[in-house]
C-alpha cells in the first residue's frame, strides 16, 4: 500500500509528457516498470504485458522461424507415445517439438512469478471458485479435468487457443482465426454468465 | 543453445501472464462478465504490436540467420467454430487457456494438473476421431494436417 501510495509523485512527472504524442506510452511504460520493481500485489500494466506478448511473438519468428502456438504443444506431448497417424503427420513431425523447451519456459515462469511474489507453495486456492461453487477439493479436481478436454478437443479442432489464433493467427489477419477467436470469446462469455447465474455469483 | 533460448522466450512469456492477471481464474472471470477490462486490453496491445512487427518481418523475408521465413497457413473450416465454442467453454470453465495451464502449473496451483490431463486426453480424442470430423466439418486431410 505505501508503494501503491509512493506512485504519485511518479504520476505526477508522467503527466507533464502526456500532451506529446508519445505520452500515453510513456504512462503505460512507466506504470509498467513501476509496478515490476515495487507493485507485486498489483497487475502488470496491461499495455507493457501485451507489448512483452508481442517481443516474445516477434522474436520467435525472426530468429527460430517459428509461428507462436501453445495448445500445438499438448499434440507433440501425445506424439511422445502414441503412434496414431495424426500424431506423426509431416505437419506436426516437421515444426521439430520446439514447443518443448518453450513449455518448460512457460512453468518456470510462473514459479519465478510467484517466487518473487511471496514465496512459492503448492495452493488448492482458486479465487472466486471458493466462495461461488465451494466445492470439495475432489469436485474441484473433476471440474478441472473436464474443462480440460474441452480446452484440448476444442483448441485442436480449431487449430489454435488463445496463442494461436488469438494473438499469432489474428495479427496475421488470418480468415480462421478471426473466426475462432470469436466463437470462443462468445462462448466462453455466455458459459460464464450461465455457470454464476447458476451458481448465484457476481453475473446474476 | 536454441533450447535455452527457447526455454527463455517461454519464461518471459509465462512470468507476464502470471504478473499481468492472464493466467488468474478471477481475471478470466471477470474478463467474461465484462467486469475488468484489463486482458481485452492484454490482447489488444499484443495484437496491435505484433500486426505492424509481423508485417515487417514478412516483408523482410527472412529470419535473423538468412533462412526464408516459413508461416503455416492456417486452415479455415467449420471445426474453427465448433472447435472455437467447445474451447471457449474450457476457458471459462477452468479460468485457464493452454498457456496459463502451464503457468499455474508453476505458480504451485495444484489443480491445473488435473487441467492439463484433460486436456492432453481431449487432444487425444481428437486425434483419434480426427477421420470423422474431417469430411463433415471440411478439415485438411491428415496428410496435410495443420502445422
Amino acid at each position: 500500500m505505501e508503494a501503491w501510495l509512493g506512485k504519485t509523485t511518479d504520476s505526477g512527472k508522467a503527466s507533464l509528457c502526456a500532451n506529446s504524442f508519445f505520452g500515453p506510452g510513456v504512462v503505460a511504460l512507466e506504470a509498467g516498470v513501476h509496478s515490476l520493481i515495487v507493485g507485486w500485489e498489483r497487475p502488470l500494466h496491461w499495455g507493457v504485458a501485451g507489448a512483452v506478448i508481442a517481443g516474445v511473438v516477434l522474436v520467435l519468428l525472426f530468429r527460430f522461424n517459428r509461428a507462436l502456438g501453445v495448445s500445438t504443444g499438448l499434440e507433440d506431448i501425445c506424439a511422445l507415445w502414441s503412434r496414431r497417424p495424426y500424431f506423426r503427420r509431416p505437419g506436426l513431425v516437421r515444426a521439430g517439438g520446439w514447443r518443448l523447451p518453450f513449455w518448460l519456459g512457460l512453468v518456470l515462469g510462473g514459479f519465478v512469478s510467484s517466487a518473487l511474489a511471496g514465496g512459492w507453495a503448492p495452493t488448492w486456492d482458486l479465487g472466486m471458485w471458493d466462495t461461488m461453487v465451494a466445492g470439495s477439493q475432489a469436485l474441484k479436481v473433476g471440474w478441472m479435468f473436464v474443462g480440460g478436454l474441452f480446452i484440448g478437443f476444442g483448441t485442436r479442432l480449431a487449430g489454435g487457443c488463445t496463442s494461436g489464433h488469438g494473438i499469432f493467427g489474428v495479427s496475421n489477419l488470418e480468415k480462421a482465426s478471426f473466426v475462432t477467436m470469436l466463437c470462443f470469446m462468445a462462448s466462453g462469455i455466455a458459459t460464464t454468465f450461465a455457470l454464476h447465474h447458476f451458481f448465484g455469483g457476481a453475473g446474476s | 543453445m536454441s533450447f535455452v533460448m527457447l526455454t527463455l522466450l517461454g519464461l518471459v512469456f509465462g512470468f507476464v501472464l502470471s504478473k499481468s492477471g492472464a493466467s488468474d481464474y478471477d481475471y478470466i472471470q471477470r474478463m467474461f462478465l465484462f467486469e475488468d477490462l484489463q486482458l481485452y486490453g492484454i490482447i489488444g496491445a499484443a495484437v496491435v504490436l505484433t500486426l505492424p512487427g509481423l508485417w515487417l518481418i514478412k516483408s523482410y523475408g527472412k529470419t535473423a540467420s538468412g533462412e526464408p521465413i516459413v508461416i503455416p497457413p492456417k486452415p479455415a473450416h467449420r471445426g474453427n467454430i465448433l472447435g472455437g465454442i467447445l474451447f471457449g467453454i474450457g476457458w471459462s470453465i477452468t479460468g485457464m487457456c493452454p498457456g496459463p495451464i502451464l503457468v499455474n502449473l508453476g505458480e504451485g496451483k495444484i489443480y491445473a494438473l488435473a487441467a492439463l490431463a484433460g486436456a492432453l486426453i481431449g487432444t487425444y480424442a481428437l486425434g483419434a476421431l480426427y477421420s470423422l470430423f474431417e469430411k463433415p466439418l471440411g478439415m485438411p486431410s491428415i496428410e496435410d494436417g495443420p502445422d
